[in-house]
């Protein structure tokens, strides 16, 4: 896996990454469609210029870059998605595939987190990136990443204790 | 960190959703068609390779279509077929003093109320000489001495700016003069 253009199985790479891209590439959609998109366009782009693969941090900026590029060219497109989110039910589809009842109360819980928190901790569970990776996609520093983690975790189990 | 060590479990343990099999699909068409546009070059280059190459060919054209001005730029002043010998064919003169020009229009308060903002002030003045021709000698009627009569054919250019708002107005029209030189008798 040095390489995606030379990697002649990329699905076997997709596959591995391919869920982790695609939550991450939601955040700014919540649109399964538009998420797909994005992550297709970023990939190819990825593949198509021939970057290391273990570079992950920059395909992640890349995603998170085409993302934003995406929200940036249709204006209703952003205003939609920003009614989206300020109303109360911003799992309008799955983006996690749950087992019982604690699961889907624990994905309501990560979708529900404020945004920055919510990338960091996307980046940190689902695709297992470093707090230094997670700088590089992100463009701020490691102790920055590392803090918001910390915040979104006790976040989550704030929101997930009995009340 | 310890505190969070089985949320982070629970976390790890609820899986994201799966890309549809149609975004397989249509990365593998989008792979097969840069697959194809790379295999039709005779010899890939490296990206970083491309990339200087392509950075390099964009900035040879601009610098080329810029010498390219410049050298019509030169031959346009430099190749006048009807020119003389004379070696200076061009003057810039210091700024003018100038009253303030006033525009045609005067707004819907009049003209005084708006002079402060819509003074001009003299910029320069440019005088180029882009013909000069020498029309031998000739005897005025009112004088026995001879005199050399020059034609410059010019053109003048003067420029106004206004300070206030930055405006800047600028006149240009070709002109003719005609100077006769007394010539002294040897």
């Amino acid at each position: 896996m040095d390489n995606i253009a030379s990697h002649e199985n990329w699905k076997n790479c997709f596959s591995e990454i391919g869920p982790g891209l695609l939550l991450f590439a939601r955040q700014w959609t919540r649109s399964a469609a538009d998420a797909e998109d994005i992550v297709q366009e970023a990939f190819v782009k990825f593949w198509r210029r021939n970057y290391k693969i273990n570079n992950r941090a920059l395909l992640y900026a890349t995603v998170r870059s085409i993302a934003l590029d995406f929200i940036r060219r249709d204006k209703r497109r952003a205003r939609r998605e920003a009614t989206v989110f300020a109303e109360a039910d911003p799992s309008v589809e799955p983006q996690f595939e749950w087992e019982d009842e604690a699961q889907s109360a624990l994905a309501a819980a990560v979708n529900c987190l404020p945004h920055d928190q919510r990338e960091v901790i996307v980046l940190k569970i689902w695709n297992e990136l470093t707090f230094s990776e997670i700088a590089d996609a992100l463009g701020i520093s490691q102790n920055t990443a590392a803090s918001r983690y910390r915040y979104a975790l006790a976040n989550l189990k704030k929101s997930l204790q009995p009340q | 960190m310890n505190d969070f060590s089985e949320l982070e479990n629970d976390l790890r343990a609820l899986r994201p959703a799966r890309p549809s099999p149609v975004l397989f699909e249509r990365i593998q068409e989008a792979m097969a068609e840069n697959r194809k546009a790379s295999v039709s070059d005779a010899k890939p280059m490296a990206s970083w390779l491309r990339r200087f190459t392509e950075t390099s060919y964009r900035f040879g054209i601009g610098l080329a279509a810029a010498a390219a001005a410049v050298l019509l730029l030169l031959a346009r002043i430099n190749t006048d077929p009807t020119r003389n010998e004379d070696k200076e064919i061009a003057q810039v003169s210091p700024p003018v003093e100038t009253g303030p020009v006033r525009p045609a229009f005067s707004g819907r308060n009049g003209v005084d109320g708006s002079i402060s903002s819509n003074k001009f002030i003299s910029a320069g003045a440019t005088q180029v000489v882009y013909n000069s021709r020498d029309e031998g000698l000739q005897f005025a009627d009112s004088s026995r001495q001879p005199l050399r009569r020059l034609r410059y054919q010019t053109q003048q250019t003067w420029q106004w700016r206004n300070p206030s708002t930055g405006a800047s107005l600028r006149v240009s029209y070709p002109s003719e003069e005609v100077v006769l030189i007394p010539v002294s008798g040897q």
